[in-house]
């Protein structure tokens, strides 16, 4: 207490530091140290044997001395303006504030709560523990899902809210599930249906529904960043062209609920898995989607960064530069990850019948550099390689203690030599015996018509000699690499490959390699092997986040020590363990979800003010939450309720010059990085760069879209025709009401139809100079419009 | 906020619609944000390191209060603008080996180049020195040198800070985007400047967008808000008031009137569903962006009829003359856009290819018509703002990706050049009248003052009382190169 002493004398020249607060070390000295120290004084590393992630180790170490910051290297370092030793070494020192935090903390005798421990071990983290299903709380809820939420309830004082109206259930369920709303008939036919399983039986009805698969297959291909080819002109830089049969087997397989455990292995390796079988070939489109002309680099890294953020909730792209600062994760486990992608390039595959992959075919994974060596970039810097280190090919050892099992693939040789194959051999044979026709035709007419001519103008007929000649020397050409296969030259081999950067310029004439590394087999198995903490963790996360509007873990990409714990952990592991005991299958996980009590609970909050005091954010699910309409939903309901959508499905995008025409499900539009639907981008289409989760933003572009774009007049105009065949002759109200229940799925309360009964009598005065009936039918015209543009038309309520 | 069932009858719908208004200031754009990293995890409302967004007042006194972005597409070249070089025309077709120079070319200093292409026709060293392809005079009192092809914009060199030391590191167009937002395209995607602004500024004018663009954007260079989201996108405009932006009109014929009528009906039903799902802030904020809308689809056009503008003005701007009348009416629409207080207003120059200025052939042919094309444009602009008192409080900054090779790209050419440029500020606090920086005798390194893209990023933000690093938000760690530092020199 000395010094606290006031010296008048001294005073003048320097003030003795006033009187400071106690510290409080676990709220400001713990984040600031667990922030800028502990990635290389914890219990990741401890760099010079030095960890200061208790207040014992700091002291044994001698760094901070207590009362004596000054000789406190701690202090002294951090405080430092000398670049060479200050700490921490990276980024900005720390701010004086924090300093002069540490310092006080030290003046104040470095004191620590008894409770004081090292950091947990980053191996014991909630999501890298195994999966154990929990008990299900005995509450009485018939669906577990309600018994994990009624315990939260429970220990929070929350009342959960009343049921949504049926009405809304059903909207709700329709948008969620197929991302149409219900018609007036389906909406009649479920309000009239007495029993008790009405609800599971539409359930049911929609989950087998075609439109599921496109519902549920595009917002995976959100995650999985889907992207119709894009570049500058003509020149393909990006994705592939055809990519859409991934789209279509997405689709598919949404469709015919194949486990997501065989999607993740298909799209990683189905080249491995089912080399000769070009339907599941589709699905290494996952692959092709990341392909970037011009930086090999650029492209690999995206592929880690996404299958590590998309599929496994980690953010390996951390460990591109340096160590991870949170996760037990070395930046050697990066390139050891990337080695495992490395043999990898692209390559088309002839579609039978249409022999110019220009046209069509399968954009497709296949390792064609088994052996092609994996950088070491230090530092990140692709200029700067480390020539001395060897990478092979591995996971990071804490989620894999037994390495990964790499097994070697012996393709069959149709796999290699596409030619093989006896549909592939006849579209060239019908291609090339086509062009040798012409060519003969046409040299016959020429012949023909010069015949009678000076013989001086037969030279007239050299250029089709010429092309016959040449038509004749690929018909021998394809019958040569028809005799021997594996011989075939790159125009005749039944699949096209892509050119593996910009300096690529020759058809690669190498023969396709006849044994897969396998490496991507083993990644698969070791993602979905039902020991893997992570891969349905995260799935189901994904899954929650897009019945209930907000996930169970808030990082959607991030499940390791960086992101934040799950809302409720016990639920997500039970989850998680149903979904992988029910053959991973999707269409179980959805109808545990929505047909649980939580989930048709009413969203709004009126009347729960002691909620929303307690959970105004609604963590815990005493409401459901309102979500906003997906731009693809917005622009299909409004076209369903025209009765115009065409529901056709799956085959090439529509290309955006007939998008404005087009009554096709939006998913079927062509939509990259440089070529956007208008209508759609007001609405936050997904990013095809990264999108774990839609924006949901709120701006007056939305308003303007709905109101003035041609698509939204034009629905509202066949809507309101349609509304007008059954209502023409009735009066405002049972049209309103009948409106109400197209567009928004539930009549109308009685000040909402005063509204609009208020509204279509000032209308009619506006529009006095038109006659009836059509004067009415215009004037009604503006209130389907108005209610278009309700809230509650894009809101899922 | 709650409602009052009272407040549903038409009387009360004017003290509604105030209570409403009362936050848009900011709260529209930065709760939105606040409302996604709150979902995603990223920000807490409570507890250590709590974060909320940015309350739309600066850090501290601002000294201007609106940007006029004006970008050239395609690389200026800046050897025939604004950074003299009469070495290039003394060793004119010489090789760069062969003059006193030849350390320019030395590796260790070609270092920062990031290729992106690899052997790229563009963006490549050349080596044979391409002499001066106009001459240039000393001008006002600075006595700052200006190329003869600028003769409007020299005029006005007394109001204009001119650096002549910029550096990027994308030898390739993606050196757009990274002008805009301090990264390299390889990095990903990153908010541009005025997403920043917009993001940290509030409104000076509730019935216009704070954030506008005008011109042709490359297709690497589309969007703004990118992380910080699509809220803080600039609102493409037309300089026409029939059709000013996307939706702005409605695209079938309905009569003004009967549209008013159902806007007003959206209002009130919304205004009831409020009563069913209070604390619903979505529902909220979309009353409160229907009432934007219906305010810009009004007032835009107003701000792009220039019918009340007087001829001398529009002559001021070159509206009177084909070649300067298209970037001319974008400069008059910005001085209009400026004055009724929008914040940032984004204007590229020069659309096709990879932007018009690209001048790999013809160069001078090509800068002398892009030059005559904006020069008085700008000079007009820069004068109309100066007697209207505009000056003191808009920045206008004169930018482009990169400069051009002190060596010829075939014979009449120059190439992409990244490693010394030079752009321009003006207004808004920038002192007039200087020249900062400097490049070689050659014009290929930045030698004297180098700034990397992101220092004049700092500087504006710095005059807008704004400090980019509270503007930072959680889980999108910025590097310091990023924030980049102020050019106290030229303030």
């Amino acid at each position: 207490m000395m010094r606290l002493i006031p010296v008048p004398i001294v005073l003048l020249a320097w003030a003795p530091p006033a009187p400071a607060e106690p510290v409080d070390y676990l709220k400001e000295v713990r984040p600031i140290l667990q922030e800028r120290c502990y990635a290389c004084h914890g219990a990741l590393a401890q760099k010079g044997k030095l960890r200061v992630d208790s207040g014992a180790d700091m002291l044994a170490a001698g760094v901070v001395k207590p009362g004596r910051p000054d000789e406190s290297e701690l202090i002294v370092r951090v405080a430092s303006s000398d670049e060479a030793t200050r700490m921490p070494p990276e980024g900005l020192p720390l701010k004086p504030e924090e300093v002069a935090k540490l310092r006080a903390w030290v003046e104040q005798g470095a004191k620590v709560p008894a409770t004081d421990a090292r950091e947990p071990d980053p191996r014991d983290h909630w999501a890298f523990r195994p999966v154990v299903r929990p008990a299900v709380p005995p509450v009485g809820a018939a669906n577990p899902v309600d018994a994990f939420v009624a315990v939260e309830w429970q220990k929070r004082g929350l009342e959960p809210v009343a049921p949504a109206e049926k009405s809304v259930l059903l909207r709700r369920v329709y948008l969620d599930l197929i991302g149409l709303p219900p018609t007036p008939e389906q909406t009649r036919a479920f309000l009239n249906d007495a029993s008790a399983d009405a609800y599971e039986k539409v359930v049911e009805q929609l989950l087998a529904s075609p439109q599921y698969g496109e519902r549920w297959g595009r917002h995976f291909l959100d995650i999985w960043r889907y992207s119709d080819w894009w570049g500058l002109g003509a020149e393909l830089r990006n994705s592939q062209r055809h990519i859409w049969h991934w789209r279509d087997w997405v689709v598919e397989n949404f469709n015919a609920d194949t486990g997501y455990d065989e999607m993740i292995r298909q799209m990683l390796a189905a080249d491995e898995l089912y080399p000769t079988d070009p339907r599941k070939l589709r699905a290494t489109g996952y692959l092709a989607r990341p392909y970037f002309l011009f930086n090999r680099t650029t492209w690999l890294d995206e592929v880690i960064e996404h299958t590590g953020k998309g599929f496994l909730g980690l953010t390996l792209n951390c460990g591109k530069c340096h160590d991870h600062k949170y996760d037990p994760f070395k930046q050697t486990d990066y390139y050891a990850f990337r080695a495992i992608f490395e043999p990898y390039q692209l390559r088309t595959d002839l579609v039978p019948g249409e022999p110019d992959v220009m046209k069509n075919g399968i954009p497709r994974a296949f390792d064609a550099n088994p052996d092609a060596p994996t950088p070491f970039h230090i530092r990140g810097d692709e200029r700067n390689p480390d020539k001395n280190r060897v990478v092979t090919p591995g996971l990071p050892a804490f989620l894999a203690p037994d390495g990964l099992k790499i097994v070697p693939v012996s393709l069959p040789v149709e796999a290699y030599q596409p030619l093989r194959n006896p549909a592939i051999a006849e579209t060239y044979r019908q291609a090339v015996g086509a062009r040798l026709a012409a060519a003969q035709d046409r040299l016959r007419g020429l012949e023909a018509a010069l015949a009678d001519r000076a013989s001086f103008l037969r030279w007239l007929a050299a250029p089709a000699r010429a092309a016959l000649v040449a038509a004749e020397q690929e018909k021998a050409a394809l019958e040569a690499a028809l005799a021997d296969p594996a011989k075939a030259p790159p125009q005749f081999r039944g699949t096209v490959k892509t050119k593996e950067s910009n300096l690529d310029t020759a058809p690669d004439a190498k023969p396709l390699p006849a044994v897969s590394t396998g490496r991507r087999t083993a990644l698969a198995k070791w993602m979905t092997d039902v020991k893997n903490p992570l891969t349905a963790r995260v799935a189901v996360n994904h899954v929650w986040m897009r019945h209930f509007g907000q996930p169970l873990v808030p990082t959607i990409f991030e499940f390791g020590r960086r992101g934040q714990p799950p809302s409720h952990p016990e639920l997500l592991d039970w989850l998680a363990a149903e979904f992988m005991d029910h053959g991973w299958s999707l269409k179980h996980l959805h109808r545990v979800l929505v047909t649980s009590r939580v989930y048709r609970l009413s969203s709004s909050a009126a009347g729960a003010e002691a909620n929303v005091k307690r959970d105004g954010e609604n963590r815990y699910l005493w409401r459901m939450n309102p979500v906003r309409m997906e731009a693809q939903v917005v622009r299909d309901s409004l076209l369903h309720l025209a009765g115009e959508l065409d529901l056709t499905r799956g085959g090439p995008p529509v290309p955006p010059a007939q998008q404005e025409a087009s009554r096709r499900r939006s998913l079927y539009f062509f939509n990259s990085h440089n070529e956007h639907n208008k209508f759609l981008e007001v609405f936050d289409n997904a990013n095809v760069l990264e999108c774990y989760r839609r924006t949901e933003s709120i701006i007056p572009q939305q308003a303007l879209a709905l109101w003035n774009s041609k698509l939204a007049m034009t629905a509202a105009t066949k809507i309101n025709d349609r509304l007008n065949a059954e209502w023409k002759d009735a009066g405002d109200a049972p049209f309103v009401t009948a409106a109400f229940e197209m567009i928004l799925g539930t009549p109308p309360r009685h000040d909402e139809l005063v509204a609009c009964l208020d509204a279509l009598a000032e209308l009619r005065g506006t529009l006095n100079d038109l006659k009836e009936p059509d004067r009415t039918k215009r004037a009604r015209l503006q209130v389907v419009q108005a209610l278009i543009n309700h809230n509650d038309f894009v809101t899922v309520r | 906020m709650t409602v009052n069932r009272s407040d549903r009858t038409p009387a009360c719908r004017g003290t509604h619609r105030r209570a409403f208004l009362a936050d848009l200031g900011m709260g529209f754009t930065g709760l939105a944000l606040a409302a996604m990293l709150h979902r995603d995890g990223f920000a807490s409302s409570t507890g250590p390191g709590s974060w909320s967004p940015p309350d739309g007042k600066p850090h501290f006194p601002p000294k201007a209060k609106s940007v006029i972005w004006l970008f050239m597409n395609g690389g200026v070249s800046h050897l025939e603008t604004f950074d003299p070089k009469p070495m290039l025309t003394k060793y004119g077709g010489k090789t760069i080996s062969e003059t006193p120079y030849k350390d320019v070319q030395n590796p260790e200093k070609l270092k920062i180049a990031r290729v992106t292409v690899l052997n790229d026709a563009n963006g490549q060293q050349r080596n044979k020195l391409f002499p001066l392809q106009v001459g240039f005079r000393k001008h006002g009192q600075s006595g700052i040198e200006v190329s003869d092809w600028l003769p409007h914009i020299a005029s006005c060199i007394d109001d204009i800070a001119v650096i002549r030391s910029m550096w990027t590191t994308d030898d390739n167009h993606g050196a757009q985007t990274q002008f805009h937002t301090g990264r390299h395209m390889l990095d990903g995607e990153f908010p541009t400047l005025g997403a920043w602004v917009h993001y940290g500024l509030g409104t000076l004018n509730e019935n216009l967008p704070q954030f506008i663009s005008m011109g042709n954007r490359e297709y690497w260079n589309l969007k703004d808000g990118h992380y910080l989201g699509p809220a803080h996108d600039a609102v493409p405009i037309r300089v026409d008031p029939a059709n000013p932006l996307d939706y702005g009109k409605p695209e079938l014929p309905v009569r003004p009137e009967e549209q008013r009528r159902g806007f007003e009906l959206t209002a009130r039903l919304n205004r009831i569903r409020a009563v069913d799902y209070p604390h619903d802030p979505a529902l909220e904020a979309r009353i409160r962006s229907y009432e934007l809308a219906f305010r810009m689809q009004k007032s835009l056009p107003e701000v792009l009829d220039f019918s009340r503008e007087s001829e001398e003005t529009k002559k001021l701007y070159g509206l009177d003359r084909p070649e300067t009348r298209p970037f001319g009416m974008q400069l008059l629409a910005a001085r209009r856009l400026v004055e009724r207080g929008v914040r940032f207003i984004q204007i590229q120059h020069g659309a096709g290819g990879a932007g018009v200025w690209d001048a790999h052939g013809g160069l001078k042919a090509n800068h002398e018509r892009n030059c005559l094309a904006v020069d008085k444009p700008i000079a007009g602009l820069l004068k109309d703002l100066k007697r209207t008192g505009l000056l003191k409080e808009t920045i206008v900054v004169f930018a482009t990706e990169f400069g051009r090779t002190p060596g010829s790209q075939g014979s009449d050419g120059r190439d992409h050049h990244i490693y010394g440029f030079s752009v321009w500020l003006a207004g808004g606090g920038i002192k007039g009248g200087i020249a900062h920086g400097a490049t070689d005798e050659i014009g290929f390194h930045a030698v004297e003052h180098r700034h990397y893209v992101t220092d004049v990023h700092a500087t504006i933000l710095h005059q807008l009382g704004l400090d980019s690093r509270k503007l930072e938000i959680p889980g999108r760690k910025r590097l310091d190169i990023d924030h980049g530092n102020v050019i106290k020199e030229i303030i």
